[in-house]
């Protein structure tokens, strides 16, 4: 009966406490790779929306249309605590690897190696998002200024569609990064850019023939135009 | 920083300043299929050459754009009886360069290449004229050039006389503006046509400025603010009409806009420690016999104007709030609900409004191209409003409200000076 009860629980009990006195360590550094990782992601984060600040990437940011951009996408126009806060989360998030790592376990380690391997996607990802942000906001006024030149009646639509059209792209280009349903994002960008090209080529053609016909006869054949809206001279 | 490596021509092209060496004048035509116009500009050249220089070792430069009509072919061969034209004294040889000019296609590079002749040579006196003028004569060429010879002067502004309506830029903007900043009345800082010595000629080649809008449209307004900045002489000369091919008008507004304004916004920034302390302006002096002249009819569609910038206050506007100080932009809106025969906006407001954008350029709250692109419709409201205004009026009286105008854009200088933020400087 002692034997059975040896085997039976003294020895597991035993080995358990031997894989726990073994695990300890590794907890304990763990914990303290999260007690002073947390505190310094979060003192570099700061550190960084203050270097910016300093730096006036703010002006810069506003200067380039960047704040506009945010403001749009339903942000704080603040993009040096945007970029502090990218910076906290990041270092967080390698702390919290990184503690989990030291805990040796097989399950874990197997997630922390997948998320390593996941962050490079991440930040492409991010990175396309970011500059399609940017781009279509430029891309977009230079269509509103030149559809006003024009007076081009429709010039507020033209510049949506166009700001639209390029965040389509960032997206899927952003989604196809991240292998998120990446046969449905091809196929239904295909689609919707197919659908727009074809409804717009019948638009041209069945709406607009005339015109089209007058602009590309002047731009071909270098004529003059025929109704001259005036013979202001302004140079 | 000058630049001062020599531009390469071409072989003939050198060649032939090799064999010339040196020479007393030039003047030169930039061209690009101008073969329409450009015979009668180079007759009236040697004929003035001949009237007026006829001692001077002289030289004509045609520098041209890769013209597809026979341009050069039509300088070559064009004539004058000089005998016919009453003038028998003995005659200098005349040189003749028909060259093509290298970098971006332009007015500017066309120029540059002038200038290197011209450097090279080592003249003393220029001239520049266009080559779709058709009310050039002899007497120009006396009137750019003698001023440089024999006056002492560097730089000679041209001044005509123009319909109320031809060069609405220059009425609007760039005269008021140019005279507010630089102190000097120079009426055609962009006309086109000038005279100037070949001190200054080298002075403007050592500018490193050939690859930007200068090279293009900028270059008028760059030759004439470059002149007043570096303290040459200026005077101008009175020519009478200036006719010219008609262009069409709306084809090009946009990027005329911008290359003008940009050369003048970016030379504002240049010249900052120049004009910042200048207070008020004072005449140049004017050369030439003035005269009444008829001048060509223009047909101006007011409303096409004003709906443009009634489009821009609706579609514009989110552009405008970021270029405009938010009392402009508001007295703009209030513009809002006239009629077109009742469009007015104000010369305090016009004045502001330029000096906004002058500011949002200096301080590049916008992407450059896009803000000045932007200042298109503005542009075409005022000169609505000014056509509006001086729709009875004579040239003459139209005349005195760009001067009224101008007069407005100095009073409202301290305006500019604050939000460029050189109050403290002055």
């Amino acid at each position: 009966m002692k034997d059975f009860w040896d085997a039976a629980f003294v020895e597991q009990l035993t080995i358990i406490g031997t894989r726990i006195v073994h695990f300890l360590p590794n907890l304990l550094t763990a914990v303290i790779i999260l007690g002073v990782g947390w505190p310094l992601a979060w003192t570099l984060g700061r550190g960084v929306e203050r270097f910016l600040r300093m730096m006036g990437v703010d002006h810069l940011a506003d200067r380039l249309g960047f704040n506009a951009a945010l403001t749009r996408s339903g942000l704080k126009p603040d993009p040096c605590h945007l970029v502090g806060r990218m910076f906290y989360w990041g270092l967080l998030a390698l702390t919290v690897v990184a503690s989990l790592w030291t805990l040796d376990l097989t399950p874990v380690n197997q997630f922390a190696t997948t998320f390593l391997g996941y962050i490079p996607h991440l930040l492409t990802a991010a990175v396309i998002l970011v500059v399609g942000m940017f781009l279509s906001n430029f891309v977009a006024r230079a269509t509103l200024i030149a559809a006003v030149n024009a007076s081009f009646p429709a010039a507020t639509t033209a510049a949506v569609l166009t700001r639209w059209g390029v965040l389509l792209v960032a997206l899927a280009m952003a989604l196809e990064q991240l292998g998120i349903a990446r046969n449905i994002v091809v196929v239904g960008f295909g689609i919707i850019l197919g659908g727009v090209a074809l409804a717009a080529a019948l638009a041209l053609g069945l709406g607009a023939k005339d015109l089209a016909k007058e602009f590309l006869e002047r731009m071909l054949s270098d004529k003059p135009r025929d109704r001259a809206p005036d013979d202001l001279r302004h140079l | 920083m000058p630049d001062s490596t020599p531009l390469p021509l071409d072989e003939p092209t050198e060649a032939q300043v090799r064999e010339i060496a040196e020479a007393d004048v030039l003047v030169g035509i930039p061209s690009f299929n101008n073969a329409g116009t450009i015979g009668h500009v180079v007759r009236a050249i040697i004929a003035g050459l001949a009237k007026y220089f006829p001692d001077a070792r002289a030289v004509l430069v045609n520098s041209d754009g890769g013209s597809t009509d026979g341009t050069p072919d039509v300088v070559a061969r064009a004539s004058v009886d000089l005998g016919g034209m009453l003038i028998t004294d003995r005659q200098s040889l005349l040189h003749r360069i028909v060259t093509p000019y290298q970098g971006i296609p332009g007015k500017g590079s066309a120029f540059r290449t002038i200038f290197e002749v011209a450097r090279r040579l080592n003249v003393s006196a220029c001239a520049v004229v266009d080559a779709d003028l058709r009310s050039i004569t002899p007497e120009w060429i006396e009137l750019l050039i003698w001023p440089i010879r024999n006056g002492g002067f560097d730089y000679v502004a041209p001044y005509y006389l123009r319909h109320k309506y031809d060069g609405t830029i220059t009425n609007s903007i760039v005269y008021p503006l140019t005279r507010t900043l630089y102190g000097l009345q120079i009426r055609q800082p962009i006309g086109g046509d000038f005279g100037f010595s070949g001190k200054l000629a080298q002075h403007y080649m050592d500018q490193h400025v050939w690859e930007s809008d200068v090279a293009r449209f900028g270059i008028d307004i760059w030759m004439t603010t470059e002149a007043v900045a570096s303290g040459a002489r200026v005077c101008q000369s009175f020519l009478g009409a200036k006719i010219h091919n008609p262009k069409d008008p709306a084809a090009d507004l946009s990027a005329m806009l911008t290359q003008v304004m940009g050369a003048v916004f970016a030379l504002m920034e240049e010249h900052e420690q120049t004009w910042i302390p200048l207070h008020g302006s004072k005449p140049v002096p004017l050369f030439g016999f003035q005269y009444e002249v008829g001048v060509e009819p223009v047909h101006v569609n007011v409303d096409s104007m004003t709906a443009s910038f009634r489009q821009g206050l609706v579609d514009l506007r989110p552009i405008w709030e970021v270029m405009l100080a938010p009392e402009t932009l508001q007295a703009l809106t209030a513009t809002e609900g006239m009629l077109p025969h009742v469009f007015h906006i104000p010369d305090e407001v016009w004045a502001k409004t330029v000096y906004d954008c002058a500011v949002a350029f200096h301080r590049r709250v916008l992407n450059r191209e896009h803000l000045i692109k932007a200042m298109t419709p503005l542009y075409l409201g005022r000169t609505a409003s000014f056509v509006v205004e001086t729709q009875g009026l004579t040239t003459r009286e139209a005349e005195e409200r760009v001067e009224r105008l101008s007069e407005v854009f100095e009073r409202f200088k301290p305006y500019l000076l604050d939000r460029w933020g050189a109050s403290e400087e002055v």
